[in-house]
């Protein structure tokens, strides 16, 4: 009702104005999406938070190319975050190789572990690949629990700090909270305009069909597996060079980025935002991570805050922040 | 309500409103300027885990700690300038409290940092120090860290650690020909307690007849006892934490295995013994680091005692609470020894104190910056031994602070 009243007293340039306003954000999201992440740390309570939003972010955009995208919801997503977290880990602190090869080595263990799981996962629908992505997560967790000799067990994995980037021709002091934050924007903003290919080309046009009908798709033409399963790899890759850069972040890789708990932070980042849209799962790790580090500060029962917070978002947008946003913008 | 906005907005600002917002914003901005020449506050950050299975512990830590600091600013503070405890909940995950630390040094540019209350919580906190040449007081039992894979010189182990836990309650609970069976929740704590109880029991020449691993929070302990019962064993040794130890320890009554073995764990706690009734915990025997009913032997246990009751209304400080306290209050110590906060200078200090501050004579051993201190042993009473509904045990001994019974340096892998 209300709307509606707003619309008519809106004159009808401006109405129009809005609709070219959406399309214009979508045209340029990668540059305003790093435009956003540069002003992050300054806006934020601490650099050290904005670090973790641009990790979890990044999580959460991979993830959403298989959840928002392709339509298949997955309950096993840390297993790729932490392989590529241990990964780099063990690379740097028992081998002792060079941090940008030991990222390289942390993405390629993830995307191999992807494509291991996806080949049994893609096999099942519905429910069942989330049972199965679960089963197969919790399967990586307890050997990263056994194989304690490598992983250090229970107490994570330590002694691999990087603490200066050596980089051809210089070298930065990455213990510096603002350098931090820079480096690691850079290899997520290039993650992101990568994200923003894949969309685009006929390849996103593909999983969205598949989405949207998968038996059209099949009857169109096209080799649906074999989407699903480069969709779970591509997916698989994002999140664990996002663990790459959690590994480089706090210089530790605790056990619990393995646990089903990450997975379930992953999905629920991921539905806050906006599953399905560019820049809904960003948003999603940012007020979530805002939300959680911001009223643990004030009170012990921050849990009860961000819990009623998380219901009225399931019951009253059930698009997420981002995805309610747009159908906002183009109702106007 | 929108012209209401307009009105606003194009009032013409006068001069002298100009003048009075130009010096009120001019001298916000120079306060902290001033401040910082006044002496800044000595800042202490301290993460623990105020969320999750031990919130309890967590929060007795919280209040000794704040209780540490009040004492400090009540007799001017520490060098002359103020102390501040910035408490963060690190929600008992190792990532999150990385996360917390580095806000802590980073953003809020503590001195020091005390805290976590989990081995893999306190490894991380570690990490997160050594890095950074920030002095950590970790409060939390673990013997990983003391080894020389994650020493740090800016460290300092205010908590006992589970060789020296296991070595002095075994001493007087195993005996030559004993037979013990273990419990063990499979994770670090336990595997740590369970690997002391060994050696410990090997020097005494107890015999080991059975151990089971349980998962971490078990809520069901059933499945084991049977196997227990059937071990022939006269000890049952419990090594697990928080309310897993009273679930574990009411199960087992309930099946009778106190009839036929006696039930010692290495950590008895005050939180967990309070949540069933004392019949369950009747007999039980284990250890501490502190317990209150040491004011009777102990002055400066007393004087701890009367200044928590005086904050407090009247309540008493836990064993795991007591480390907040010793923890800030040794650090504290420091600081005013070398006369401020550079690192080096409190290093030195505190490779130097003698402190007696809760529990008797306590000091870091140079090597691995582990507190050597006392180590109570003791056994939960009876219903009707008990004076008030504080007086929850009777302290079998309590073994003085000593080097024997922690592992040697050259066996942790440092160089003398």
């Amino acid at each position: 009702m209300s709307v509606i009243k707003n619309a008519e007293l809106v004159p009808a340039p401006a109405r129009r104005s809005f609709a070219t306003l959406f399309s214009n954000v979508s045209r340029w999201r990668v540059p305003l999406s790093i435009l956003a992440l540069c002003i992050l740390p300054w806006v934020l309570p601490s650099q050290a938070l904005a670090v973790n939003v641009l990790i979890y972010g990044l999580v959460a955009v991979g993830y959403n190319l298989l959840f928002g995208y392709t339509g298949l919801l997955s309950f096993g997503h840390a297993a790729f975050f932490g392989a590529g977290a241990y990964a780099t880990g063990i690379a740097i602190g028992a081998f002792g190789i060079h941090w940008f090869i030991a990222m390289l080595i942390g993405v390629l263990v993830s995307g191999l572990l992807a494509t291991v799981m996806g080949v049994l996962a893609i096999r099942t629908r519905g429910i069942y690949f989330s049972m199965v992505t679960l089963a197969l997560a919790q399967l990586v967790y307890y050997a990263a629990l056994q194989a304690s000799s490598w992983t250090g067990g229970e107490n994570g994995l330590r002694g691999f700090t990087v603490s200066t980037l050596h980089l051809p021709g210089f070298s930065v002091n990455f213990l510096d909270p603002l350098v931090k934050y820079y480096a690691i924007m850079i290899v997520v903003a290039a993650a992101l305009w990568f994200v923003s290919r894949v969309l685009n080309s006929p390849f996103g046009a593909v999983i969205e069909a598949i989405r949207e009908n998968e038996t059209r798709a099949r009857a169109c033409g096209y080799d649906v597996e074999r989407t699903k399963l480069l969709s779970f790899i591509l997916s698989g890759i994002l999140c664990g060079l996002a663990g790459t850069l959690s590994a480089m972040h706090i210089s530790i890789v605790p056990l619990d980025s393995l646990h089903y708990h990450t997975s379930g932070l992953i999905v629920m980042m991921t539905l806050l935002g906006g599953a399905g849209s560019f820049f809904g799962p960003f948003i999603g790790a940012l007020a979530f991570l805002s939300m959680e580090d911001i009223f643990s500060l004030w009170t012990s029962n921050w849990q009860l805050i961000v819990g009623v917070i998380f219901i009225l978002f399931v019951l009253y947008l059930p698009k997420g922040i981002w995805g309610t946003l747009i159908s906002w913008g183009k109702s106007r | 309500m929108t012209n209401g906005i307009e009105k606003l907005a194009l009032r013409p600002i006068g001069r002298r409103a100009a003048l009075i917002g130009l010096a009120g914003v001019a001298g916000t901005l120079s306060m902290p300027w001033i401040a910082r020449a006044q002496a800044e506050t000595i800042r202490i950050g301290f993460p623990t885990p105020l969320t999750g299975p031990f919130a309890a512990e967590a929060n007795d830590q919280v209040r000794s700690a704040q209780l540490a600091v009040k004492l400090a600013n009540d007799k001017g503070g520490i060098a002359g300038r103020k102390v501040e405890l910035l408490v963060r909940d690190d929600k008992l995950n190792a990532g999150e409290a990385a996360t917390r630390t580095l806000e802590l040094i980073e953003k809020d540019k503590v001195h020091a940092v005390v805290g976590a209350l989990s081995s893999a919580v306190q490894l991380a906190v570690n990490e997160v120090t050594r890095a950074r040449n920030m002095l950590y007081i970790s409060i939390s039992q673990s013997d990983t860290i003391n080894e020389t894979k994650d020493f740090s010189p800016y460290t300092f182990h205010e908590a006992l650690n589970p060789t020296m836990t296991t070595a002095v309650v075994a001493k007087h609970s195993f005996k030559k020909g004993s037979k013990v069976a273990y419990l063990v929740a499979d994770y670090a704590y336990g595997h740590e307690m369970l690997r002391g109880f060994r050696r410990a029991a090997k020097e005494i020449g107890a015999q080991t007849v059975s151990e089971i691993l349980h998962p971490f929070g078990a809520a069901d302990y059933s499945t084991f006892i049977p196997t227990i019962l059937a071990s022939g064993a006269d000890i049952l040794c419990i090594c697990n934490f928080g309310r897993d130890q009273a679930n574990s320890i009411k199960q087992a009554v309930d099946f009778g295995v106190k009839d036929q073995m006696k039930i010692v764990v290495p950590v008895l706690l005050h939180n967990q013994r309070l949540a069933v009734d004392p019949e369950v915990f009747e007999g039980v025997t284990g250890g501490a680091n502190y317990y209150w009913g040491l004011e009777e032997t102990v002055p400066s246990a007393k004087a701890f005692n009367d200044a928590f009751r005086a904050m407090y209304k009247g309540t008493i400080p836990t064993d795991y609470g007591a480390y907040g306290y010793t923890g800030v209050a040794s650090l504290l110590m420091a600081i005013e020894k070398a006369g401020g906060t550079e690192p080096q200078k409190v290093i030195a200090a505190l490779e130097a104190l003698k402190y007696d501050i809760a529990k008797g004579e306590q000091s870091y051993r140079k090597c691995d910056h582990q507190s050597m201190q006392s180590v109570l042993v003791l056994e939960s009473k009876a219903k009707s031994a008990m004076k008030s509904d504080a007086d929850l045990f009777k302290i079998v001994a309590a073994e003085p602070a000593s080097e024997s019974v922690l592992r040697t340096c050259s066996e942790l892998g440092f160089k003398s």
